[in-house]
């Protein structure tokens, strides 16, 4: 009776066991994702409800008022900021993103691989050493301004830097090749037949392209708008760099209270928001599709 | 007609546009590496000596040393990690599995000051990990882990995996098959993931910023210590070295690519 027992025991822990044989595969990434994902959030989350004392230190009691300082107009400015300057980076990205990779397209053969190489290579070379070589050229003493100076075109050196421009700029600069990569994907995959049938019906070339071409296309800008709108939100490497403490983004907020100010409660708080805002437009995008988007793209 | 002849002219006028804001900064940086202007601004005359100023540096020996260990620690993880879980996720059917999937977009989609200030309050005040190599591998690889996931899950559709069952059925036991036919198969999509994760990890600022402490730092932080006492000649030369080190990375694997093909 009971060696039956524990013979079933056995087979249903052989059972178990078996059932479990993706565990050696999904085991670690799950315990890495707990530990230094969930972990290291749910702390922030944790702090941006504590105290802080006079001296700085943090205290053990829960406070609303880093979320009640977040209202004060200069943080709201900043919040809009980051939404318009990111909006407007992507809406930039798309308006020149996208001929592009119809330009790359249409070349086809050899050029077409060398011009996407050509896109490809400054996302994957230093973005602080690109963002390093665009402050540099367009500075006071930058190349921009010698050249406009000696033609003659303007008297004294025009203030691109620290400006809301300089920002916008920047993150065009550093985000375009997001744009144009998933476009370009998504216009290498249109199947020619539909547009020799639509200029067989008659359509003209404006006409085939905003019935046909760009409703196809659809997919390819929903993903470049999901890798440049979204990392924007989180920039403060633009704004630090180019920006300066005038024109300032979320991130730089987060990056003050957790380096400069050493106050992590009101950092975290911030960090809270953002993350937030994130992962809603995260949701909503894939709702809309985005996540079969990105996944063919991998 | 017309408009075809309008697009046709003003396409490839507006691309060279967009390459010139693409590639003149990068352009006028590696230009100026070897000018001799002592703050890398103006030309001033051709000249190696930043060249070898930065061979001779030992702050900079000394980071690229800490770049290249970390990086190559993190792709050594990060493949593990990522490829044993890409697997588990295709072949297996398992209670949370979409809930991990969306796990582990997470790294990627959370802003990287909060990932890196999340981190850094993380391991200064709740475990002491000490800031410098162990902080800075456990960032690269908490991002870099799930690159590398959804590298190799895009591309196991389309693998043939009958060898794989073939081993089984011949009765090789889970390990031999790993090693005889699973990984060979999978070694393509590892060493693209690889190729994709190394650069990055190698590059990455944000991140390491926060998780870095004091102390010896990677490349692209000592960069921007730099910044500040405003030693850009040194700086030009470093960005050219990190301008130069993707492309022939690049024109390599499709080289490799292309022979494969062929």
């Amino acid at each position: 009776m009971s060696s039956s027992k524990s013979v079933g025991l056995r087979e249903k822990a052989a059972k178990f066991l078996s059932d479990q044989v993706y565990l050696p595969y999904v085991g670690p990434i799950s315990i890495w994702i707990l530990l230094f994902v969930f972990a290291p959030l749910g702390v922030v989350l944790y702090f941006s409800f504590l105290r802080v004392g006079p001296f700085g230190q943090i205290l053990n009691s829960f406070t609303l008022e880093h979320y009640r300082l977040m209202l004060k107009p200069t943080y709201i400015q900043v919040f809009m900021r980051t939404f318009v300057f990111s909006f407007g980076t992507n809406i930039i990205c798309l308006l020149i993103g996208y001929p592009l990779a119809y330009f790359i397209v249409r070349c086809g053969g050899k050029w077409k691989t060398f011009l996407m190489f050509l896109v490809i290579v400054p996302s994957w070379t230093c973005y602080l050493i690109r963002l390093y070589a665009l402050k540099t050229l367009t500075g006071n003493g930058g190349l921009i301004n010698e050249a406009l100076l000696n033609l003659g075109l303007i008297s004294s050196p025009l203030n691109i830097l620290y400006t809301p421009f300089a920002v916008v700029l920047g993150l065009v600069f550093g985000f375009l090749p997001f744009m144009v990569l998933p476009i370009y994907a998504s216009l290498e995959g249109l199947d020619p037949s539909l547009l020799e049938a639509s200029e067989d019906l008659g359509a003209t070339p404006l006409k085939r392209f905003f019935t046909v071409t760009l409703p196809l296309t659809k997919g390819g800008i929903l993903a470049g708008t999901i890798l440049v709108f979204i990392p924007s939100l989180g920039e403060w490497l633009v704004p630090m760099l180019l920006g300066g403490a005038k024109v300032m983004m979320a991130g730089n907020l987060i990056e003050e209270q957790y380096i400069k100010l050493g106050n992590i409660p009101a950092g975290s708080s911030i960090a809270v928001v953002l993350t937030t805002i994130v992962v809603l437009i995260i949701y909503l995008s894939v709702k809309m599709g985005g996540e079969e988007v990105l996944e063919r793209m991998m | 007609m017309e408009t075809k002849n309008i697009t046709s002219k003003i396409l490839p006028v507006s691309a060279i546009l967009v390459y010139l804001f693409l590639w003149l900064p990068t352009i006028v940086l590696v230009v100026l590496s070897f000018s001799n202007n002592k703050f890398g601004i103006k030309w001033e005359g051709f000249t190696l000596r930043w060249y070898a100023d930065i061979i001779n540096n030992v702050g900079i020996r000394n980071a690229l040393k800490m770049s290249l260990t970390v990086a190559l620690v993190t792709v050594v993880l990060s493949t593990i990690i990522g490829t044993l879980t890409a697997y588990g996720l295709y072949k297996y059917k398992f209670h949370g599995k979409k809930f991990l999937r969306t796990s582990i977009l997470l790294p990627i989609t959370v802003p990287y000051v909060v990932t890196g200030g999340a981190l850094l309050v993380f391991f200064t005040r709740v475990v002491n990990i000490p800031l410098g190599y162990p902080s800075i591998i456990i960032a690269h690889v908490t991002f870099s882990a799930p690159l590398a996931t959804f590298v190799v899950l895009g591309r196991m559709g389309r693998i043939d995996w009958t060898l794989e069952e073939a081993s089984a059925d011949l009765g090789a036991n889970v390990l031999t098959t790993w090693r005889k036919v699973t990984l060979p198969v999978l070694l393509p999509a590892i060493i693209a993931s690889a190729a994709l994760i190394f650069p990055w990890s190698f590059d990455d600022f944000t991140i390491t910023y926060f998780v870095c402490g004091i102390g010896t730092t990677t490349l692209p932080i000592y960069v921007f210590s730099q910044l500040r006492y405003g030693a850009t000649s040194v700086i030009n030369t470093i960005g050219t070295i990190f301008v130069v080190l993707p492309v022939i990375g690049l024109l390599l694997m499709n080289l490799l690519q292309k022979k494969k093909v062929s």
